[in-house]
């Protein structure tokens, strides 16, 4: 069955890059790791790989094209192997170059197309723009007459700010440097409680984008930017409980109250603190490889990390992220250096990690947020971490439940997405 | 600088500037002379400038329009003013087979330069044999311009210009319209055809209306506002010319489509337009282009079911908020 290969995120939040240079043409065998294609965003290029090994057989963009990130650029399959179209065509009919656009995606997640479902009503805006950012139309809510899917239904679905409107109402026009709702984005719509994603030390919200992909809930998910990362960047603070006053504040602005946490490394020690701290009614907790846990973290690391200013010393300490360094992502690399260029980003998370760490001693303990927390918790981590240690977390209270997962590093959600994403989704589920 | 005055005044104003202008602009038409017209627009011409450029005539509209196509034909610029627009049918074939097809069918070396000044519409219970809209028979003729102002500084600069070009044109006033007033500019000033006026500026829905519909659309968009609804107003002002760029470049903004006309909605302009929306902007809709015109029948004499057949100012705001799907299409029997 065919896969994507998908256009990569390029960068700090961006949604779109162009496409420089196909190295592919319908028709080429490639096989994991061959560079596929160049894309750039505004400040670096990169190159794609294929993660799949096959035949191009049908590649979504030309040279020059704007693609949207994590959308597919190209289908990777077996050898004529058919291209499953939808059997009723909307916008196809007019364009048989578009014909394609058609073809159903799930995600990065490596999953099979589908056959294609009836197509429902859509406004022919609505298919123009579905098409233009590569979306399968027929995978986004309507909300038009008779569930006709329209312009703001495509909008919300592909960036943030209609869909989240519709089920938080965040008074964006209050919020300032001291904090407020400005970094507390919309990841997907949803109904429910929000699901909240929390990053960890030296990433931003864009990098949940991948993973929510593969959640398997109904819930919107939000994800923000920590103080001194992301859309964030501007803010600090000198200690962490200066950080978790920091987020309690935006989530304040945005009038979150009530919410599901899922949270990575620092961001899971937020996440924990403020599940503990009971003014929020947190309804699931999720963390990934938490801090806090124990004294312990990788210094050599966090000094390393933040004082590359060149590829080669960057990828030596990115791979120290995972078990497995083939699984990062190229553009990751690039992505990290092109956000620092020219801005005060590393200068900032340097005086963040100053205030949590001191070399190679967490200075915080989430220990008793933990405990004191009393909803559905669980925690995933690699053994193979070699950032924060996977013994730190021994002793752990008994509510609190423990996936380890062999053969992962500081990043399970990348390295073993799948799973990480059902193990999630079900905690949220969980807590109804 | 601008004064308000009426729109029979801005009228007036225009033919007396050209009269003034062009020895061989004349006005016909019945009690237009010593009686100033029944909307009182030619008032004070026939002192002005005498009886042989101001002219009463008898009730015989197929002559009258005959006399103004041949006096242009021979190179004068007659006006011809038309009580009510439904007595224009007696002059068709003029219209229609000779002032419309003079150009063509010399070579372009006849022109027709003539103008019917007529109103149309409803107001004031006069029947079904005065209150026709009656846009859509000319704007299917090609050869004939249709202008159709609703304001009184549109009328003169229109009128105006009319006066000054070389093709029939229909030029359609609206019996509701002539007590309205509105800024004219002082001096002098034309108004090209072809190009529309943008009445209200919004972002949310492009509301095309002409004629009579313009101050009900402005009145729902001003309603609508407070709903916080920005709609956008324009008036094409002429027909033909359709400026059908300025209509595009809103679609391309709103991406919803509110047509409003007070003629009956079949076979007319407000179809036309919508098909040329639908095929030059079809990727921009986000939503159906919504018709609101007058219902297909004659116009009732009883003033509340006269105001039943035509559109009203609740009709055009629904009609807005079924585009931005915040209105179902119809309501469903309880």
């Amino acid at each position: 069955m065919a896969r994507p290969i998908l256009m990569p995120q390029v960068g700090q939040d961006l949604t779109e890059g162009k496409l420089v240079t196909l190295k592919v043409k319908v028709g080429d065998k490639v096989k994991k790791g061959d560079i596929v294609a160049e894309v750039e965003s505004e400040k670096a290029t990169f190159d794609v790989e294929s993660f799949e090994t096959g035949t191009i057989l049908e590649i979504r963009h030309k040279e020059g094209d704007t693609a949207t990130v994590l959308q597919p650029l190209m289908l990777v399959g077996d050898e004529g192997e058919k291209l499953v179209l939808p059997a009723t065509e909307t916008v196809a009919a007019a364009t048989p170059a578009s014909a394609s656009m058609n073809v159903s995606v799930a995600g990065s997640s490596g999953v099979s197309l589908p056959a294609a479902p009836g197509a429902g009503r859509s406004s022919p805006l609505a298919r123009r723009l579905a098409s233009e950012a590569g979306l399968d139309i027929r995978q986004i809510p309507g909300t038009g007459p008779g569930g006709a899917v329209v312009m703001k239904d495509v909008e919300s679905y592909r960036h943030t700010a209609p869909g989240e409107a519709r089920v938080l109402n965040f008074p964006s026009a209050t919020s300032s440097a001291a904090g407020g709702a400005q970094g507390i984005k919309s990841l997907q719509p949803g109904e429910g409680d929000p699901v909240l994603f929390i990053h960890g030390f030296g990433a931003d919200l864009s990098s949940w984008r991948p993973f929510v992909l593969l959640m398997n809930v109904k819930n919107p998910l939000l994800a923000l930017d920590l103080p001194g990362h992301g859309i964030s960047q501007a803010a600090t603070a000198s200690s962490f409980d200066g950080i978790v006053s920091h987020v309690r504040s935006q989530l304040e602005a945005a009038g979150l109250t009530r919410l599901h946490l899922i949270g990575h490394s620092l961001g899971a020690a937020v996440a924990t603190e403020l599940a503990g701290g009971g003014t929020l009614d947190v309804r699931s907790l999720t963390l990934m490889s938490p801090a806090g846990l124990g004294p312990k973290v990788n210094g050599d690391f966090v000094e390393g990390f933040l004082s590359a200013r060149t590829e080669a010393p960057l990828r030596a300490w990115l791979d120290v992220l995972v078990h497995d360094a083939a699984k990062l992502p190229g553009a990751l690399l690039r992505a990290t250096l092109a956000g620092r260029d020219g801005t005060s980003l590393a200068a900032q998370q340097a005086r963040i990690a100053g205030a949590v760490f001191a070399g190679s001693t967490q200075l915080f303990s989430i220990r008793h947020a933990l405990q004191r927390y009393e909803g559905p918790v669980r925690m995933i981590v690699g053994m193979n971490d070699h950032i924060i240690p996977p013994d730190n977390t021994v002793a752990l209270p008994a509510h609190v439940a423990v996936h380890r997962l062999p053969q992962v590093g500081h990043l399970p959600q990348l390295e073993a997405a799948p799973l990480v994403a059902r193990l999630a989704s079900e905690n949220v589920r969980s807590a109804g | 600088m601008t004064r308000e005055i009426m729109y029979r005044d801005a009228l007036r104003e225009a033919i007396d500037e050209e009269m003034a202008a062009n020895p061989l602009v004349f006005i016909i038409g019945e009690g237009i002379a010593e009686r100033g017209g029944s909307y009182k627009v030619t008032e004070g011409l026939l002192t002005k400038y005498g009886a042989k450029r101001v002219r009463d005539t008898p009730i015989a509209e197929a002559g009258m329009i005959g006399v103004g196509v041949g006096a242009a034909i021979a190179g004068a610029r007659p006006i011809v003013e038309i009580l009510y627009v439904d007595f224009a049918m007696l002059g068709m074939d003029m219209l229609v087979n000779q002032a419309a097809k003079f150009r063509l069918m010399t070579g372009g070396n006849g022109r027709v330069p003539f103008i019917m000044r007529t109103q149309g519409g409803t107001g004031g219970g006069v029947a079904a044999q005065h209150s026709q809209s009656l846009e859509a028979l000319f704007y299917h003729i090609p050869g004939l311009k249709v202008v159709m102002p609703s304001q009184p500084a549109d009328a003169k600069g229109l009128l105006k210009f009319a006066l000054r070009q070389e093709d029939p044109v229909i030029f359609l006033e609206h019996k509701h319209l002539y007590m309205t007033k509105g800024p004219v500019p002082e001096g002098e000033y034309v108004i090209e055809f072809g190009k529309a006026d943008i009445k209200r500026p919004g972002k949310d829905v492009t509301l095309i209306a002409w004629s009579n519909m313009v101050p009900r659309a402005l009145e729902a968009a001003a309603k609508l506002a407070e709903e916080g609804i920005e709609v956008e107003v324009i008036d094409p002002r002429t027909l033909v010319p359709l400026d059908k760029e300025a209509i595009l470049a809103s679609v391309a903004k709103t991406n919803r489509v509110v047509i409003v006309q007070e003629a009956v909605r079949r076979g007319g302009v407000a179809s036309d337009i919508a098909s040329i929306i639908q095929e030059e902007a079809f990727y921009s809709l986000d939503a159906p282009i919504e018709i609101v015109a007058g219902l297909n029948i004659p116009i009732p004499f009883n003033l509340e079911l006269e105001k039943a057949s035509v559109p009203q100012v609740p009709d055009i705001m629904s009609a807005v908020r079924r585009t931005l799907h915040l209105q179902p299409r119809a309501i469903a029997a309880q």
